[in-house]
């Protein structure tokens, strides 16, 4: 069995932002699904978290929201990428993968390699 | 960045709260129902489906919690709901509310009246222009007239000689103003060209420079001018807002008219502005201003102005924008020095000795001559501690109430936490709840604050008829405010934060349960706790109260060595009337007869001033015959002037040779009787009777003959056990001639008696208006300014004592009541939880005297504790009294009995009432109770 990871807060809104910016406008069931997936439940996600981290990008003006009719005709709200939304995605993903480099090349040396 | 457009984001949020809300619950909803759909098509049942979908979506409101913590700025959005609900709670507990707030208005309004009190005595600064950049001379204020070129300690007080020289080269000041020392002098005041009564009021002598150093402008009119300070000018003067409002009615024609002060023509040049009130917080503020050079008009022989070595002015100045104070004080030192080797020639030996020991001091000026607060600032912060301690029984007192609220709601809370409330909320609807209950706590408590500020105002400071009253304003002022608001919040924090500990512990499980079926007992412990550190803090208030009244007791109850029963002393203003000396004479002589044919006195005599009337004169006396005393041996001496058949009539026992008597004439042999003190202080192996000495210059110690020695007498106030200090007397109508011309002056002021002694035949009643009548046939001009028995003057000596005594004895009350009310609560609570056990008891056998045993056995475990910890603190608050005990022992075991077995009896009747009611049950009842 393989555990589950809790997701960072953090994390979670660069999630959000990557998907939105992915898939276009989606409401907030999507957005659950869709990070569900992607991480391939290795996520446990409570969805209800999710909405909070929603409602903090939109005051921040990284997304903004309206209400719009989902795939089965029920009113939904659907969340989608401003422009300021893009670079801050640009700005996060640039930070991650430098510091996710960084960690790699520590777990990467060896005790060996010090000496 | 992002965090302040996150903040206009919130701002923007908060103002449309509702449609927030209602959107956060549509897309939950909406949520739900997408993966419920989901969940259908995947195969599941619907109810299933649903079952599935909330579980994965986690807790519905915890998470609305988070979104509205996310969205609104929390806070305040959180608080108006607590506020609210907070609100509600209290009002379906009308009983409970009212209750609290009334003890918490006790508490904090006797803490917010002290406090205003310490704030305007203590704290405030003059009402002027930035107080921060004045700078007074000397550190202690002395008071009022010092004569010599040698100042004890430090040269505190100056001449105008002195003053002149040091404004004139101390650059630092950008003013250097002077004034007469003390709170001012009686100025009788007629306005010229109007038939009225003389009116007494107050004067002070001021520089010309004093409301320029004060940056003060006049309210009307202008203010004084160095111009208006010079010899030789027109005699001005300004008027203070309160005598200009009350008297004259604001009339605009006051500007410019003239007063006739002391018999002499002044024009009134303008108005102080209303709040101002001089330079020293005093009893009555001045109503007039006058320069210094009209001293010599209105004072006529006894003028100080003109002598070098006659100090009376206190200095105030503003310094320069970045001057050193530390530079200037030395530079005043070196001048010091220098003014008084200019004046080496006229110098006694003793101060020439004492020369290179003299030295002056700056200090912070801002809050003026702080004479007020050198007196009442010990008095002040006893009793800011005993009104603290009284605040901190109170608040014990409503967090024992707030405790069996919280056992009360316990079921309620841990069902809010059941349904997904977090922990943190309910300490915050907890805490909203008491520190809304301390708030209006607060705002009642103000109001009591004004009153009792009021009432202690108006024991402290009576003011005599027509003069100012102190300008303290019981009125709340911001800082007071913003003082009882914040001791309103801590109050309500430090009673709030147990039972807002409750509801942290509150166990959801328990809503379940049922919680009356928990036999969790949370809360006694803190209770019980509260109640032993309400016994602590109450016998210690107790034990300090009662020292105070004892210390009071022995103040009035000590032996002052003349009678205070049947004696009235009335109180006249020779010296106001513009009498001169020759006429002195003849208008005692006028009085003495007046009185003395009222029906019932029996004997009237006149003094310069009576025992304890507050007044206090002492020269340098000389023995004949012997050398001039060392310097740093202490000579001095109280001194009095009377006339003939003073001692019998004040009650003073002559113990060896006579009186002075009607016989002591002009012409007759001048001569003195000397106090048994003077004895021991100048003849201590010798017979006084027959010796000579003099007072004030060593050419002058042939003065006086010693005829008589009096038995000790107290006039003014030292420490009790103490004796008092060496005195002379000497009669009214003999005149002295000194070396020089100025002790001759100042000899002369003494010829003006102020008060009259008359005694009374046993039984005999003296009616005041009979006495106004004698003394208006005698001259209707002569100012009376107050009369009263000797005994309230004795009493008036010890109304501040009285004052601190009976409130501490108020407060310390306050705190055995508020802390039997809660030994109360705690013993009924108890006793309705062991109701059950009590039954038991019973039904086994147990009688009524028993089971009232063991509740009392409960109540008092908590008191002996609290005992043991106030018996240190007594003791411990006891010695920190110290000097205002009088000299009196703080170590009274007599008095700490006394306080407990005060404590032990409420105690008693606090436990005994629960104790008899849980008694009275019948077993069956107890029983059955659940």
């Amino acid at each position: 069995m393989r555990e589950k990871t809790d997701v960072r807060q953090g994390t979670l809104a660069l999630m959000v932002l990557k998907t939105l910016e992915v898939l276009g406008p989606l409401h907030g069931y999507g957005i659950a699904r869709r990070i569900e997936q992607i991480s391939g439940d290795l996520l446990t996600l409570n969805q209800g978290t999710l909405y909070p981290v929603l409602l903090k990008l939109e005051q921040e003006g990284a997304i903004a929201s309206e209400w719009g009719a989902s795939e089965n005709n029920r009113k939904a709200r659907f969340y989608r990428l401003t422009r300021t939304g893009h670079r801050q995605l640009q700005a996060e993903t640039q930070d991650w993968a430098q510091t996710a480099a960084i960690i790699d090349r520590f777990f990467a040396v060896k005790a060996g390699d010090l000496k | 960045m992002r965090a302040v457009r996150r903040f206009f984001g919130r701002l923007a949020a908060w103002a449309g709260t509702e449609s927030n809300e209602e959107r956060l619950r549509a897309e939950i909803e909406g949520h739900i129902a997408l993966q419920t759909a989901d969940n259908v098509r995947a195969g599941l049942s619907p109810a299933e489906a649903k079952r599935q979908a909330v579980l994965k979506f986690g807790p519905v409101e915890a998470t609305k919690e988070d979104c509205r913590d996310a969205r609104g700025i929390a806070f305040i959005d959180n608080l108006s709901r607590d506020v609210r609900y907070a609100l509600r709670r209290l009002r379906s507990a009308p009983a409970f509310t009212l209750t609290t707030v009334l003890t918490l208005a006790l508490g904090i309004g006797a803490t917010t009246a002290i406090f205003t009190l310490v704030h305007a005595v203590i704290l405030k600064s003059l009402p002027v222009a930035k107080p921060g950049d004045l700078y007074r001379l000397g550190r202690e204020s002395r008071c009022c007239i010092y004569g010599g070129y040698d100042q004890d300690k430090e040269f505190s007080i100056v001449s105008d000689d002195l003053y002149e020289y040091l404004r004139d080269n101390t650059k630092g000041f950008a003013e250097l103003a002077a004034f007469q020392a003390g709170s001012g002098f009686g100025l009788g005041v007629q306005r010229a060209g109007v038939v009225e009564p003389l009116q007494l009021c107050l004067g002070k002598f001021v520089s010309g420079n004093y409301f320029a150093m004060f940056g003060i402008g006049a309210f009307a009119g202008r203010t004084l001018s160095p111009n208006d300070d010079r010899p030789g000018a027109t005699p001005v003067a300004m008027m203070s807002y309160r005598l200009w409002h009350e008297k004259y009615g604001a009339a605009p024609s006051v500007i410019g008219g003239v007063f006739n002060l002391k018999g002499s023509p002044f024009t009134v040049i303008g108005i102080t502005p209303p709040g101002f009130f001089g330079d020293t917080l005093a009893a009555s503020p001045p109503d007039f201003y006058l320069p210094l050079s009209t001293e010599p008009l209105l004072q006529g022989e006894s003028s100080l102005l003109r002598a070098p070595d006659g100090a009376f002015l206190d200095l105030i100045g503003r310094i320069r924008p970045g001057a050193q104070v530390e530079s200037i004080q030395a530079q005043m030192r070196l001048e010091l020095k220098q003014w008084l080797l200019a004046h080496w020639g006229e110098m006694e030996a003793g101060a020439r000795a004492d020369l290179p020991r003299q030295t002056l001091f700056l200090s912070h000026g801002g809050a003026g001559i702080t004479s007020m607060r050198e007196q009442y600032e010990r008095w002040l912060q006893i009793l800011m501690a005993a009104s603290g301690f009284v605040l901190l029984i109170v608040c014990a007192n409503v967090a024992n109430l707030m405790l069996v609220r919280g056992v009360e709601r316990r079921q309620q809370t841990s069902l809010s936490i059941a349904l997904g409330a977090r922990a943190s909320r309910m300490v915050r609807q907890a805490l909203t709840e008491s520190v809304l209950l301390s708030l209006a706590g607060g705002v009642t408590g103000v109001a009591v604050a004004f009153a009792g500020t009021r009432l202690i105002l108006h024991y402290t400071f009576s003011t005599m008829p027509g003069f100012g009253d102190v300008p303290i304003s019981a009125s709340p002022s911001m800082p007071v405010l913003l003082f009882a608001l914040a001791v309103s919040l801590l109050a309500g924090l430090a009673f709030g934060i147990a039972p807002a500990w409750m509801a942290v512990k509150a166990d959801p499980i328990e809503a379940l349960r049922g919680v009356n079926r928990s036999t969790n007992r949370s809360g006694t412990g803190s209770r019980r706790a509260l109640v032993i550190f309400q016994a602590a803090l109450s016998l210690a208030l107790l034990s300090v109260s009662g020292l105070l009244t004892l210390a009071l007791r022995h103040l009035e109850n000590q032996n002052f060595g003349f009678e205070q029963n049947g004696r009235t002393i009335v109180n006249i203003g020779p010296k106001l009337a513009g009498y001169q000396t020759e006429k002195l004479d003849l208008l005692y002589t006028g009085v003495h007869d007046a009185l003395s044919a009222i029906p019932g006195v029996s004997s009237v005599a006149l003094c310069f001033y009576s025992p304890l009337s507050g007044l206090n004169w002492a020269h340098h006396v000389f023995v004949a015959g012997r050398p001039a005393p060392a310097p740093g041996q202490s000579t001095s001496s109280g001194f009095d002037r009377v006339t003939g058949g003073y001692f019998e009539t004040i009650g003073n026992p002559i113990v060896e040779g006579r009186s002075i008597s009607e016989r002591d004439t002009a012409n007759s042999p001048h001569v003195a009787v000397v106090n048994q003190a003077f004895v021991r202080k100048f003849f201590p192996h010798e017979d006084p009777i027959g010796k000579y000495f003099g007072h004030s210059d060593i050419g002058a110690s042939h003065l006086y003959e010693i005829v008589g020695v009096a038995k000790d007498a107290i006039y003014v106030m030292g420490d009790p056990g103490q004796p008092p200090g060496s005195f002379f007397f000497v009669p009214e109508a003999q005149y002295d001639m000194f070396p020089k011309a100025d002790d001759t002056q100042e000899d002369l002021r003494t010829h003006f008696l102020s008060d009259i002694v008359i005694a009374m035949k046993s039984g005999a009643r003296l009616s005041l208006s009979e006495v106004r009548r004698a003394l208006a046939s005698v001259d209707p001009n002569l100012p009376v300014m107050a009369m009263g028995s000797l005994h309230e003057q004795v009493e008036g000596q010890f109304s501040q004592q009285q004052l601190i005594a009976r409130l501490t004895s108020f407060f310390g009350i306050l705190s055995l009541v508020l802390a039997s009310i809660g030994l109360y609560g705690v013993t009924a609570f108890n006793a309705g939880r062991r109701i059950n056990e009590i039954g038991v008891r019973m039904a086994l056998g147990a009688d009524r005297p028993h089971l009232i045993a063991l509740i009392l056995r409960g109540a008092f475990g908590l008191i002996a504790v609290g005992l043991l910890i106030g018996l240190p603190l007594s003791l411990a608050f006891g010695r920190l009294l110290g000097h205002q005990l009088y000299g009196m022992n703080p170590y009274n075991p007599v008095l700490l009995l006394t306080a407990i077995a005060a404590l032990g009896l409420s105690a008693l009747i606090a436990a005994l009432i629960p104790a008899f009611r849980a008694s009275a049950i019948s077993p069956l009842q107890a029983l059955r109770t659940e």
